[in-house]
């Protein structure tokens, strides 16, 4: 069945990225639009909007599956793309989907509820013999129960929200008497995130790299990978900064882990997009973590390795279209990274920085990608994930996209408020970095300081507000001229000339 | 001549920075400009398209002001942002002062780093904590922030309640010192 036309049940740089693909289709775009941010750049990138402006507040737009389906009907939309976040690993919601004749791009819903509950997920990899970490089979009931386990597989051990994903409901515990309580946040978390508490108990692998594996298969039972993504720098199990290829595999491991991706995804019948999570150790063991059923964040790195466009083939396996290509046909060249520039205080511990984008000057050149969700005068609320926009950069090698990236990010500048990009300059100048030699231990145990000084930066702030000051000083001391006129003076200045006279 | 010596008092300023940190700062405000006792070659340029540069040892840096409060300052260089207030040697004497007396005040007010919802409170009023003890869970932008006690002492008033929405710099718990 062909797609004429299509909503993104999605805002922000996702929204535009699906866009831009479904124009080059020849797809018709829709979008909804919300309160919260009613003039947000994705809209003016579709074709057509609907207005959810009025929406009551019981739940959000973008998770509301009736107020959703219901639109796709009134419109005739033919397909629905998710895009990451939201809707888009909810097995309900891919199920009214089909049920409507509305055509949701993504794999089926037995498949996001499957690789969904990490639970079944493991007992599917145990069953295909993929290597997984000792832990609880299945949910812990409450804390005693965790204890238990913990116990029998030794501290440190990691919790987790069965039905969890973007390290949300996760709590690493130390030692018995921790346990107690961050049993309670991450179930408490689970079940604010996800609508279930439920959380399982797992060995946890201290700074392990974290690889995952870029698969796609389609309606015919194909499924190929397109190599690896590493996103070994994060914080709190937030990405921030992601590669491909990794700097931590060889062809063999390659292999051997791309396989085991495949066969996962085999154990559901995959098809579209997936991503699979795998932790590697010091010695290169790999581990299966979870499957994500959804076009991932960081999508693009893969991109510009591979030369293939994911939205493309996501909406191509939707209308039944076979995969263009076979596993041998996977050509990766290059290296990529992807910078995640997010509206944060990285001075202040990353919290939340909000505010008006009131400038902005993009670097430009033909290595360079930015997918951005953001326009000068955009207003960052607290409504919504802190990304504003992700720097993409290849190069012919790691050593030269490292090179790219440091001078694309010198240039990219943004007026108005605080952002990570100070981060990504402090940790493209680490030399465990450049030379790849990193983990998840990264933030904690090789960055001292989390951001990029400039020599003397520090001397030129003082001059640069020293002079403002002295320049309003200035203004004001102008501003006599006018007294002595009798013109435009504020009562409070008046009263201060006449105290001194 | 009281508007001379008003004027020669404007000749030299004090930046001063978080914890000590401090620069001298010597009228003229240009090219000429002396830093610490040091002539400084720094140039100040407005871009027509509204951002603003430094050049200063063949480099430019971008510089912006992003919030200014009187003679306080917080500025944004290549996105690291620098807290200053700048001071006059008067003014800088009455500030010195002022820090001195604050230090012996007795309690702490611990207040939202960011607007968002009280997800949890940790502690109760008349109870012992130490710093860095977690006191409370903010929620904004989807995630939970813990908020750490700043000093060891008696949980002396818990200002919001869980499920509140806050404001960034409401108060929301104060702590009296031992």
């Amino acid at each position: 069945m062909k797609i004429n036309s299509l909503l993104i049940a999605n805002r922000g740089e996702i929204a535009i990225r699906v866009i831009q693909t479904a124009k080059l289709m020849g797809i018709e775009t829709w979008v909804i639009k919300t309160s919260k941010e009613p003039n947000a750049l994705y809209l003016s990138a579709a074709d057509k909007v609907i207005d959810f402006t009025d929406h009551a507040e019981d739940i959000p737009e973008f998770l509301d599956i009736e107020k959703i389906v219901s639109a796709v009907k009134e419109h005739n939309i033919s397909a629905v793309h998710p895009g990451y976040g939201f809707l888009a690993e909810s097995p309900v919601f891919a199920q009214r989907c089909e049920d409507e004749n509305i055509i949701f791009i993504g794999p089926s819903p037995e498949a996001i509820l499957k690789m969904g509950n990490k639970t079944i997920a493991k007992q599917l990899a145990r069953k295909h013999k993929v290597p997984l970490l000792e832990g609880s089979l299945g949910d812990v009931k409450d804390p005693q129960e965790a204890r238990e386990i913990a116990r029998k597989i030794g501290y440190p051990v990691i919790l987790k929200a069965a039905s969890g994903g973007g390290g949300r409901g996760m709590r690493i515990v130390e030692n018995d008497g921790e346990l107690e309580k961050m049993f309670k946040m991450a179930s408490s978390e689970a079940a604010k995130a996800f609508n279930d508490p439920a959380v399982f108990v797992e060995k946890y692998v201290r700074n392990p790299r974290h690889i995952e594996f870029q698969i796609f298969g389609d309606k015919q039972g194909n499924i190929i990978h397109l190599g690896e993504r590493e996103c070994s720098v994060q914080r709190k199990h937030q990405k921030l900064i992601e590669e491909s290829p990794s700097a931590a595999l060889d062809k063999a491991l390659r292999e051997k882990m791309g396989l085991a991706a495949i066969n996962i995804a085999k154990s559901v019948n995959y098809y579209s997009a997936g991503t699979v999570e795998f932790l590697l150790d010091s010695d290169n063991k790999f581990y299966f973590m979870e499957m994500n059923t959804r076009i991932q964040v960081e999508h693009p790195v893969t991109e510009m390795v591979t030369g293939l466009d994911l939205i493309e083939l996501q909406i191509r396996v939707a209308q039944d279209e076979p995969l263009p290509l076979k596993q041998k046909d996977v050509q990766c060249n290059g290296w990529a990274f992807e910078f995640r520039i997010n509206a944060e205080d990285v001075q202040a511990g990353f919290s939340p920085s909000l505010g008006t984008i009131e400038k902005m000057s993009l670097p430009r050149s033909k290595n360079i990608r930015i997918d951005s969700g953001i326009q000068e005068g955009a207003v960052i609320t607290p409504y919504f994930d802190s990304m504003i926009a992700k720097l993409i950069i290849h190069g012919e090698n790691r050593e030269k996209a490292i090179l790219y990236s440091a001078n694309a990010l010198k240039k990219l500048w943004i007026k108005g408020l605080k952002t990570t990009i100070p981060f990504c300059k402090a940790v493209l100048n680490n030399s465990s970095f450049k030379k790849g030699k990193y983990d998840t231990s990264f933030l904690q145990s090789e960055m001292k300081i989390h951001y990029f000084q400039d020599k003397d930066a520090e001397m030129l702030a003082a001059f640069f507000a020293t002079y403002d000051f002295a320049r309003s000083l200035k203004e004001d001391e102008d501003k006599t001229v006018d007294f002595d006129k009798g013109k435009n003076i504020t009562p409070w200045i008046l009263n201060k000339r006449l105290k001194s006279r | 001549m009281r508007y001379t010596s008003e004027k020669a008092l404007k000749d030299v300023f004090i930046a001063c920075g978080e914890g000590k940190r401090k620069f001298e700062i010597v009228n003229p405000l240009d090219e000429n400009v002396k830093i610490k006792g040091k002539k400084m070659d720094i140039r100040v340029f407005e871009d027509p398209d509204g951002f603003s540069y430094l050049i200063w040892k063949n480099h430019k840096y971008q510089v912006d002001i992003l919030e200014k409060n009187q003679n306080k300052y917080t500025v944004i260089i290549n996105g690291v942002w620098y807290y200053f207030s700048i001071e006059t040697p008067i003014s800088y004497k009455r500030r010195k002062f002022l820090i001195k007396s604050e230090v012996s005040s007795k309690t702490e007010r611990i207040v939202a780093p960011m607007p968002g919802k009280i997800l949890d409170i940790l502690v109760e009023e008349n109870t012992e904590i130490k710093q860095g003890e977690a006191v409370l869970i903010l929620e904004a932008m989807k995630m939970q922030n813990e908020i750490l006690a700043n000093i060891t002492g008696k949980v002396k008033k818990i200002y919001v309640r869980q499920n509140d929405s806050v404001m960034k710099d409401d108060i929301l718990i104060e702590i009296e010192k031992f």
